[in-house]
């Protein structure tokens, strides 16, 4: 179609219109861009050839506290002396002398300080600042700052650097910062880390690291062609950090701490004189406190430990130290390390059988001292399974408050004779089932870096990790804890607290919540295994614990404090090479919950060497005297409802 | 006075020509960013990916500039329903990426941005409708309702940049078609009186808050108002010839999300006013041309057409610029041509063909031009 030639006419001169209207708008935007660039620009003239850059400011690190607000991880200034590889002399022989002025002020190797100038990092970001000397006092810095004068490279500045409380007991949970790891260091800096940046690298200091950080903020500059500083030329604030707020109740930390070193010591008169060449004994252990309903760690020990301030002010020798000690102090025994757990296994394989049909709580199996199997192969060959003393005809109760051996070997293998069973056990698959149903075999999931998972073994299991077939014997094993099961101490907190918790087995976490700005922020609490259980089944398991605690010649009345009834249950696990004599070195392991009929806690004790009833036992003893001279505060309503 | 008048010329050519200057200038950026990540020892997929982008621009431009616009006349209600689905599918389907719902990922990195083409489809669709009618009230009214409707789906992505465009070149479509001035006068009013309103209900917190920061850029919640200092400072360390695109600090550094939405500013600081200016007046050489490809087109349709996307380009170029020059408050607007953006480019590519078909078949069938179909 052809217009008309009206509308034509019209829309010529609207045509025109709309030019002109174009024509206005691009001189208007001309004159702007000139008033910017030449005219009125925001940077004087006269710095012109300035450098604007932006130069990251790094938030002050949120603090970590106790439950109650006792300051654990502070920042304290201390100074030091930083190259800034972008404000050297970018001609060869200038650069060289102010590096070796640099050198000797500061007594370092100019190789080394070659090498500071031009590592990846530095060419990426030549103005990102390299620590070459740390934790200086103030006199040192008035000193340097006087040596360096008129180097270009060099800054004496302030750092925050981490200053970490009662290390001893806490050093594994809060964990430390420190530079930059170099495998991760290009997609930190991608992140809007600076080569300088401090990271978390362990503990909660890892964990939580996003919230601790806060956001760093900018600041717009202009420097000269050589990189020094000219002006500020815009600021924008950093976020700082979140406060972390433990469950830890630092209280209960120290007592638990001292308690643990007094069964360390106890337990290593287990270790006797031996004829032979034996590897040379390491003493550690572990204690955990939970809240049986909430998994609030309200305390959580390890040894041995180690000074996390050591990374942030110590020599570099004596973080290798750390390294390769063949202590291994930086594993936490608590959750890092599984070991077969022993009889403080029995209450679980007891509630399966329960909840299985295997036996009623009035069932009584007789215990002679030891369960004879013949070989299934060879009539001639007999095994022996030992029990640690003869209980004689005990019924679920009797059998948990003795921990029987026997009791626990046929619920979970069984009884045969002459090749038939004829008291049908649980079968290591389904224990295996039961096991995974409490959150054996897979980490509890608390908030702290490097959980380890354990093993719950079965016949697959075996077939697949050892190639060999399961065998009845290590059914018998597995049904008092031992053989191939591997638990961690809080794996086996978590199952007393499941225990004293309706069979809900809570999540444990070391961080009760975050406070920014005066508001407190809390973690939720979360349920991590259900077993499966009756309340009929668990109040007989209960009762046993409870009779073990309670009984005259119950195995766990070495665990009980004062004026306190509890729930408890000892484990002694055989481990390592025999002595001449066939017995062996044993952990001594201890897991409970209390008060008995109300529970509010869970205590379970790791010790390396020692006894669960002798040496294990005293230190949950000492830690719950302590617990209930003085209970934690729980959150207050105000705290729950922001 | 800028003559527009039907002359017998090589219009196609010269609207390439400034084509190619933007791009050109666009790859400087491109190439400038490829130098730093170099430093970073990692090889950018985005160039290829860009290139790619330019490849099927380019075959859209060969395409839409052969075939007679007015074949595709019968279409447009077809093209403004994909228009719309398009959108639509992007609340659907689309990624969320600063802040907003405009993309779908196609998988390999590629993503689609339905507004861009949304843009084309409302001015086809718009051309064809206004076309056949006279230019009442009640039909402006209608027009605006087609161009509105793709504008709200468009704010609820949200996009209120990429709206406003739509909003203007509205305006321009409706004032060539001969809509009164009284009418447009009114409407403009209207909207103004609207404003408040607008500024209380429909628009959400932060673009609030951008225009807060705008007025008052001491007044910084998001880090914004030191983005605007950053913008300031980049302009006037480019001074008169720039700092050069080799690299090196910049004080764009983290300007985030976005760099593409101050592709300007980077200009300036990298080319200096020498760039910045010429690019300016490129786009205003575009605008000349795309007016006089108007003025000479056989029909209503193609002069409504060409009035739409050039419109819809320059505008969309001002925007950006005035943005990135603190003249209009923070929108996320890219610069035609110039930022980095696949559907973009294929978009403004496609208009760009448009435009030269409306400009082969002008009204004096003379068929002076090579691209001339028959």
């Amino acid at each position: 179609m052809i217009a008309t030639t009206e509308p034509s006419a019209v829309s010529g001169a609207r045509l025109r219109i709309l030019a002109v209207a174009v024509f206005v708008i691009a001189a208007t935007l001309i004159v702007q861009v000139l008033r910017l660039q030449i005219f009125d620009p925001v940077v004087p003239a006269s710095a012109h050839g300035g450098i604007p850059r932006i130069v990251p400011i790094e938030a002050p690190r949120g603090l970590i506290t106790d439950r109650n607000g006792t300051v654990l991880a502070r920042n304290t200034p201390t100074y030091r002396v930083a190259l800034v590889p972008g404000d050297l002399p970018k001609d060869e022989q200038p650069r060289r002398d102010a590096l070796l002025r640099i050198a000797q002020s500061l007594r370092i190797a100019y190789s080394e300080l070659e090498q500071a100038a031009t590592t990846g990092l530095a060419i990426v970001d030549p103005f990102a600042p390299v620590t070459l000397r740390k934790g200086l006092t103030n006199d040192d810095a008035i000193m340097l700052r006087a040596a360096l004068a008129g180097v270009p490279g060099t800054r004496v500045d302030i750092a925050p650097t981490r200053l970490y409380e009662s290390t001893g007991a806490l050093a594994h949970i809060l964990g430390y910062v420190g530079r930059l790891p170099s495998e991760e260091a290009e997609a930190r800096v991608r992140d809007g880390y600076t080569l300088d940046s401090r990271i978390g690298l362990a503990g909660v200091e890892t964990q939580y690291e996003s919230a601790l950080r806060g956001g760093p903020g900018r600041r717009l500059v202009l420097s000269d062609p050589q990189g020094r500083e000219l002006q500020t030329l815009g600021e924008d604030p950093p976020t700082p950090g979140s406060s972390v707020v433990l469950s830890i109740d630092m209280r209960l930390q120290r007592a638990a701490e001292v308690a643990l070193a007094r069964g360390i010591d106890r337990g290593l008169t287990i270790l006797r004189p031996s004829s032979q060449p034996r590897a040379k004994p390491l003493p550690a252990g572990a204690a955990v406190v939970l809240d049986v309903h909430t998994g609030e760690v309200l305390s959580m020990v390890s040894q041995p430990s180690f000074d996390a301030n050591v990374f942030e002010r110590g020599t570099d020798g004596a973080v290798s130290a750390l390294f390769t000690d063949p202590a291994r102090p930086m594993i936490d025994r608590a959750y890092m390390e599984v070991h077969a757990p022993g009889s403080i296994f029995k209450p679980l394989v007891a509630l399966a059988a329960l909840q299985e049909g295997i036996v009623t709580p009035s069932t009584r199996i007789w215990s002679g001292g030891s369960l004879t199997v013949r070989s299934q192969y060879d009539p001639n060959t007999v095994y022996v399974f030992g029990d640690w003393a003869v209980h004689g005809n005990v019924d679920m109760n009797r059998a948990i408050a003795r921990s029987s051996d026997v009791y626990f070997y046929e619920l979970a293998g069984g009884f045969w004779e002459g090749g038939k069973e004829t008291f049908k056990g649980l079968g290591a698959d389904r224990l295996a089932t039961w096991a995974r149903h409490a959150g054996f075999g897979r980490p509890t999931g608390i908030d702290l870096p490097g959980e380890a998972a354990g093993i719950v073994p079965d016949s697959d299991w075996k077939r697949r990790v050892i190639g060999d077939e399961w065998l009845l014997g290590d059914t018998y094993t597995f049904g008092i804890g031992q053989g191939y099961l591997t638990t961690s101490l809080l794996q086996m907190a978590t199952l007393a607290a499941g225990i004293a918790n309706r069979g809900e087995v809570p999540v444990p976490r070391i961080v009760r919540g975050f406070e920014q700005g005066g508001v407190f922020t809390p973690t939720p609490s979360r349920i991590g295994a259900r077993i499966p259980v009756s309340p009929e089944s668990l109040a007989v398991v209960r009762g046993g614990m409870a009779s073990a605690a309670a009984d005259i010649d119950g195995t766990a009345t070495t665990g009980v404090p004062r004026g306190v009834k509890i729930g408890g249950k000892t484990g002694t696990a055989e481990f390592g090479v025999p002595y001449p004599d066939g017995v062996f070195d044993t952990h001594g392991w201890f897991i409970s919950f209390a008060p008995v009929e109300n529970p509010q806690i869970a205590v379970a004790v790791y010790l390396e060497y020692g006894v669960g009833q002798t040496h294990a036992g005293p230190v949950a003893k000492e830690i719950l005297e302590a617990y209930f001279a003085q209970p934690p505060v729980q959150p207050s309503a105000s705290q729950v409802a922001r | 006075m800028i003559a527009i008048r039907p002359r017998a010329s090589i219009v196609p050519d010269v609207l390439l020509l400034l084509a190619a200057c933007l791009l050109a200038t666009g790859s400087l950026l491109i190439a400038r960013a490829i130098a730093m990540e170099e430093l970073h020892r990692s090889i950018s997929p985005d160039l290829v990916r860009q290139a790619l982008y330019l490849l099927v621009g380019l075959l859209a431009l060969a395409v839409t500039s052969r075939i007679d616009y007015r074949l595709l006349r019968t279409f447009a209600p077809h093209v403004f329903v994909l228009g719309i689905v398009g959108l639509l599918l992007v609340f659907v389907l689309g990624s969320h990426e600063y802040g907003a719902r405009r993309w779908i990922q196609l998988g390999g990195g590629v993503s689609v941005q339905p507004s861009e083409f949304a843009k084309i489809a409302v001015t086809f669709a718009g051309a064809a409708f206004a076309a056949g009618r006279d230019a009442s009230g009640r039909g402006a009214t209608m027009l605006l309702g087609l161009f509105g409707a793709m504008a709200a789906v468009i704010v609820l992505q949200p996009d209120l940049g990429t709206a406003i465009v739509f909003g203007l070149a509205w305006l321009a479509v409706a004032a060539t078609w001969g809509v009164s001035w009284r009418y447009l006068g009114g409407l403009a009013l209207l909207g103004l009186s609207m404003f408040p309103l607008a500024l209380a209900v429909a628009i959400p917190d932060y673009q609030r808050e951008r225009l807060a920061v705008f007025l008052d850029p001491a007044r910084d919640p998001l880090g914004s108002g030191f983005t605007l200092r950053q913008v300031e400072v980049a302009f006037s360390a480019g001074g008169m010839t720039g700092r050069g695109f080799n690299g090196g600090p910049s004080a764009l550094t983290g300007v985030a999300p976005r760099s593409s939405d101050f592709a300007f500013a980077q200009l300036g600081e990298f080319g200096g006013a020498l760039i910045t200016v010429t690019v300016i007046m490129l786009f205003a050489v575009i605008a000349w041309r795309g007016y006089r490809a108007a003025a000479g087109a056989p029909d209503a349709f193609g002069r409504l057409l060409a009035v739409g996307l050039t419109t819809m380009i320059v505008l969309q170029a001002s925007m950006h610029i005035a943005v990135n020059m603190r003249l209009f408050p923070a929108t996320g607007i890219p610069l035609p041509f110039v930022s980095s953006g696949g559907s973009a480019l294929v978009a403004v590519f496609t208009a760009i063909g448009i435009i030269e078909s409306i400009a082969a078949h002008r009204s004096s069938r003379t068929p002076t031009s090579r691209y001339a179909s028959k």
